[in-house]
């Protein structure tokens, strides 16, 4: 075969295997939202609501049950992630990853911070007080986030393209938060707290994407990512749960009661699903570009509102039907800017 | 160095000579130096030089045919030379040590 026919043949394979990694992220994040709403009707999460209501107030119960859901998201995305990395034989690269703090491994833990105590804590609140459909489409905010940062911060020009972009995921935004309330206003009652998880879903994945980037990009990826869920692990059974146990809540009491079979299960199948969607995430880059794999990996919104329906019967209001929508039209407006990816690719 | 750092800041610093590399030869190198043996860390290699490649701290700069099968026959074989941007990257996280 000659050069031509081959290099044609080579960047076809990158491609499709590309896609297909991009397709796979959408499915499991879209599937993570099955198991986090679920996990809050099982016990010892709805009795440790209830029980912390009942002296606290229901704001305060549903942020500190969420510390305690988030806490086990990251062990068990952990364990999933130690077990991959198992696989692939990577546990050398992971102690020599994690000795270059300087360099590269500080990134993850910063990331951590802002991934795991803003970002998944702020999921778990959307889907505890509103609904697994609100918290995956008001997280599809997060491209904006991330490109206003890079703007500030690495002085990244935002193009007519991106902007254009932008300003769609800002309406879809509009539609889904204001839809909700609007209707939510009538009826007497606003969970703001539920709002307030879903901006920070948005925010904390948007700032997380900016940091982490600087060390996965000299590391390897399946490596970084469990570096920062380690770093996440730390952050709450080290410093959050002891200090909300300290602070009088029943935390660890309810924590050991979490090993139950259903309940154990509900939480090993969360850890899985998001473990392997940050590493199918990934995995697209390098084969169809940043761009692209971000693209395609934002349908996630709508593979959890088709998860969601199929398994609960949901049909989520209209308003987030529409506006999920107009986010992934942005976020592909946004991403498919970049084209040199594409075209390194295929080797012109 | 060597061994003991992880396997980008190696492949980087092997491309911070400023030559341009044929993939097998730094897959190779690597694959001797970490102890890597067998198909799989050799493909698992090649997509960290993929990896950085599409992080733009290395380009593609010639291919040719493996019709010898010094790497995989009939496949691709990629020769890549480091960016600036590599530069700058591989510089801040391999040398600050030497």
């Amino acid at each position: 075969m000659d050069l031509k026919a081959l290099k044609a043949q080579e960047s076809k394979r990158k491609i499709s295997k590309g896609y297909m990694w991009a397709l796979f992220c959408a499915v499991f994040w879209g599937i993570w939202y099955l198991p986090g709403t679920v996990v809050w009707v099982l016990n010892p999460f709805d009795e440790m609501y209830g029980v912390i209501a009942g002296t606290s107030g229901d704001a305060v119960s549903l942020v500190v049950t969420a510390a305690l859901i988030t806490a086990f998201n990251a062990l068990t995305v952990m364990l999933a992630l130690m077990l991959w990395n198992g696989v692939l034989g990577k546990f050398g690269e992971l102690g020599r990853t994690l000795k270059e703090f300087h360099p590269c491994s500080k990134w993850f833990f910063l990331a951590s911070i802002f991934g795991g105590p803003i970002a998944i804590l702020g999921s778990f609140m959307a889907m505890g007080f509103i609904g697994g459909a609100f918290a995956a489409v008001a997280a599809l905010l997060y491209p904006v986030i991330g490109s206003v940062l890079a703007y500030y911060w690495y002085g990244e020009k935002i193009s007519k393209r991106a902007a254009t972009g932008i300003v769609i995921i800002i309406l879809g935004g509009i539609t889904i938060f204001g839809g909700g309330v609007i209707t939510e206003l009538a009826a007497g009652s606003v969970p703001w707290i539920g709002y307030l998880g879903g901006l920070m879903a948005a925010a904390g994945w948007g700032i997380e994407g900016a940091i982490a980037g600087k060390g996965l990009d000299i590391s390897e990826p399946d490596v970084g990512l469990t570096l920062r869920f380690l770093g996440e692990n730390i952050i709450w059974w080290i410093i959050i749960v002891p200090i909300l146990a300290i602070v009088g809540y029943p935390m660890y009491s309810f924590a050991l009661q979490a090993f139950e079979p259903l309940t154990l299960l509900v939480l090993i199948f969360a850890g899985i699903t998001f473990g392997f969607c940050y590493v199918c995430w990934y995995k697209s880059f390098p084969l169809i570009g940043v761009g692209r794999g971000q693209g395609i990996g934002n349908l996630y919104g709508l593979c959890a509102i088709i998860f969601i329906f199929l398994f609960f019967g949901d049909v989520p209001q209209w308003t987030i039907i529409v506006g999920g929508t107009l986010c992934v039209i942005g976020s592909f407006v946004m991403f498919t800017e970049e084209t040199s990816a594409l075209e390194t690719l295929r080797g012109e | 160095m060597g061994k003991n750092r992880p396997i980008k800041f190696r492949i980087l610093e092997l491309f911070l000579d400023g030559e341009a590399h044929w993939n097998y030869e730094i897959v190779s190198k690597i694959q001797e130096e970490y102890g890597m043996k067998g198909n799989f860390h050799r493909d698992s290699i090649n997509f960290d030089i993929l990896e950085l490649a599409s992080g733009g701290m290395l380009k593609d700069v010639e291919q040719k045919v493996d019709e010898e099968g010094i790497y995989k026959k009939d496949f691709l074989l990629h020769k890549y030379m480091i960016t600036d941007f590599g530069k700058v990257r591989g510089s801040d996280a391999c040398l600050r040590y030497v």
